[in-house]
């Protein structure tokens, strides 16, 4: 505990440095603004932003794109409440009671109820990670190659059972991410695989031409300018804060909303969206009065916002102690960090004191900014909206090339973005999430190499899975969450994952 | 029978799975114990397929294929022709003659804007992510033949 807060304070001391605290708030400062735009979710901007912290130090870039991660779910509220557009995915829940409520003159309340529970949710996810990752890496250490596997057949798997989507578009979208995870040089071998020829394939194709293809792309060309959002409501804050009645009504929902997307953030999957869903699920059942949801409850907003925010940081867990990522956006950080010559894992907290605890401490820090952010600059960042989306996407897709480019310096790589941004604009036609693809190529070379290692070290029998206790244990949890879902799909029962989809889709009606 | 969105769907990914074993026929597969470059491949493949046939199977949950919109396709396709012409010749080109001329082209093609306020909307922006990337950011970006 001692050396935890003796870390902590240098941290702070690297947090607090004038240039990782400017990193710090541009990166609060864009994720809000990325947050707030629909069309652009987190994932992108993280994506096209990469090339910008080229110039940086490692820290100072974790700083920034973290900053962009936290921020997006703060200012995607924003949006949720004055004009029920969800910037961002994750806000779709908050729509619901937050416009209910300013539409009642209570905008005002619900910004600031969003914006503490979200601050709460954030630094409370900041406090356990702090305590939490370290020791976990201590554990981690003693991983080998079939724990590692059977831990990410697990993520796998949880992220389709999870998911909205049924299991098989999950499984078929994470199968095609993990076989666009083989182009390249086979590490183990060094033979050449599915590189046609081009040198630039070597590597294999990045995370970021992908991702920027898929989110940014894609969903610009699934979006006519006619479709766009014409109309901007002008915010009223003449009652920005909450009556001591509606603290009240918000107090239990943020405790709960904190604990539940604490939880929820280190399972791998969409942890943010499924969070927030599920908060607002449980408040409506806990309350008192659940006939007052969808007309303007507080527990409604107070909720959702603040698991969604406790969720993100929750996903930094696994991604700081194991170096795995358990969504997209935390596969394109390990990317980042990569890039900065850093390696993402149980090593890291040991090998990169200045790193790990400097982000960890800009955390905190970064939460303040927010808060002190969102609130009084509510209406600059409405005014973006106002921009007619007929001039601002062309604007996104220079930024998506120049952030593609800038990333290898490779126009192979441009190509591999346009021609994902046709299959992204594809797979939403036939209702496929594209995220499981990606978080597939990620995890293919470390899945692959740790299913070939088992196998070498134990002479082709599968049984090595079998008969070490982490890995028995983690095969366990799979056949178990594949039997729940084989159950309710012969059983054709109906539960949350189903509700989650139709509330989705109720998000492009939006 | 109705054609279905997921009779497609999962067909496309039977069709790929049989792709990539086609073209993995240079990469050897090993042996349990000694797992080659083409293992994982052959595997993913015949998962892929099984998971498309599965879906294939389960379309009757789907929607039918005639009821899919493409109202947007036009407007897609225009975007992507337009970019793609902007990838070719951004090596050649450079970034900021490439970029003024996409966003020239995507605003008053696709848009309809006028050419005036598009062309200097297309300059103002691009001069300025020019000027902040270069000079602010100190990331260098692609020049042309003109030296920008």
């Amino acid at each position: 505990m001692e050396t935890t807060l003796h870390s902590l304070l240098l941290g702070f001391s690297v947090a607090f440095e004038p240039h990782n605290a400017w990193y710090a708030f541009l990166g609060c400062l864009v994720g809000t603004l990325v947050g707030v735009l629909p069309g652009i979710g987190p994932l992108a901007g993280i994506s096209i932003l990469l090339p910008v912290t080229f110039g940086l130090n490692a820290t100072q870039a974790i700083i920034m794109l973290a900053g962009i991660y936290y921020g997006s779910q703060y200012g995607g509220s924003t949006t949720s409440i004055l004009m029920r557009i969800p910037g961002e995915a994750s806000s779709v829940m908050t729509c619901i009671d937050g416009y209910a409520m300013a539409q009642k003159g209570r905008a005002g309340a619900a910004l600031c109820i969003a914006a503490v529970g979200s601050w709460i949710g954030g630094t409370f996810g900041v406090l356990v990670l702090t305590l939490v990752a370290p020791p976990l890496a201590t554990i981690a250490i003693k991983f080998g190659p079939p724990e590692y596997t059977a831990l990410l057949v697990l993520g796998l798997i949880f992220l389709a059972y999870m998911s909205s989507t049924s299991l098989i578009r999950t499984l078929l979208m994470a199968s095609l991410g993990l076989m666009l995870g083989m182009i390249g040089i086979d590490n183990l071998t060094g033979d050449f695989r599915y590189s046609f020829n081009l040198a630039e394939l070597g590597d294999g194709i990045g995370i970021v031409p992908v991702a920027v293809g898929l989110f940014g792309l894609g969903e610009i060309l699934a979006t006519p300018s006619a479709d766009a959002v014409k109309n901007v409501m002008a915010p009223k804050l003449r009652e920005l804060l909450p009556t001591r009645q509606e603290w009240r009504e918000a107090a239990m929902p943020i405790t709960r909303g904190t604990l539940l997307g604490f939880i929820i953030g280190i399972i791998p999957g969409s942890a943010h969206i499924i969070s927030s869903f599920l908060s607002y699920a449980l408040e409506r059942r806990l309350s008192r009065s659940p006939e007052q949801f969808g007309k303007g409850a507080v527990a409604g907003v107070a909720g959702p916002e603040t698991a969604n925010n406790a969720a993100s940081t929750g996903a930094f867990v696994p991604l700081l102690a194991l170096g795995i990522p358990t969504s997209p956006i935390t596969a394109v950080l390990i990317g980042a960090l990569m890039i900065h010559g850093v390696s993402v894992g149980p090593t890291l907290v040991n090998e990169h004191p200045d790193v790990f605890w400097g982000f960890v401490a800009s955390m905190y820090v970064g939460n303040i900014m927010l808060l002190a952010l969102n609130l009084p600059l509510v209406s600059l960042f409405v005014t973006v909206l106002r921009i007619p989306y007929a001039y601002l996407y062309p604007m996104i897709i220079m930024f998506c090339i120049i952030g593609v480019y800038e990333t290898n310096n490779s126009i192979i790589d441009v190509w591999i973005m346009l021609i994902m941004g046709v299959l992204g604009y594809a797979l939403r036609k036939f209702e496929f999430d594209p995220a499981p693809l990606v978080l597939g190529l990620v995890i293919a070379p470390i899945l692959e190499q740790s299913l070939r290692q088992s196998l070498i070290m134990s002479n082709g029998d599968y049984f090595i899975f079998l008969s070490r206790p982490i890995s028995l244990g983690l095969f366990a949890v799979s056949a178990l969450l594949l039997t729940l879902a084989a159950i309710s799909f012969v059983l054709k029962k109906r539960d949350w994952r189903s509700t989650l989809a139709e509330a989705e889709a109720g998000e492009v009606e939006t | 029978m109705i054609l279905r969105a997921d009779h497609v769907a999962g067909a496309a990914f039977i069709v790929f799975g049989l792709l990539v074993i086609a073209i993995s026929g240079s990469l050897p597969f090993g042996t349990l114990s000694s797992p080659g470059a083409g293992f994982m491949p052959r595997i993913l493949s015949v998962l892929m397929m099984l998971f498309g046939a599965t879906l294939m199977l389960r379309a009757r949950e789907s929607r039918a294929f005639a009821t899919l919109t493409w109202t947007d396709a036009k407007h897609a396709a225009m975007v992507v022709l337009i970019t793609a012409l902007a990838v070719a010749g951004f090596e050649w080109l450079g970034f900021v003659t490439t970029n003024v001329l996409m966003m020239f082209a995507l605003l008053v093609i696709i848009e309809r804007r006028g050419v005036m306020p598009a062309a200097a909307y297309s300059l103002g922006v691009v001069i300025v992510t020019y000027v902040l990337f270069v000079y602010v950011l100190k990331t260098p970006l692609e020049t042309g033949p003109l030296g920008f």
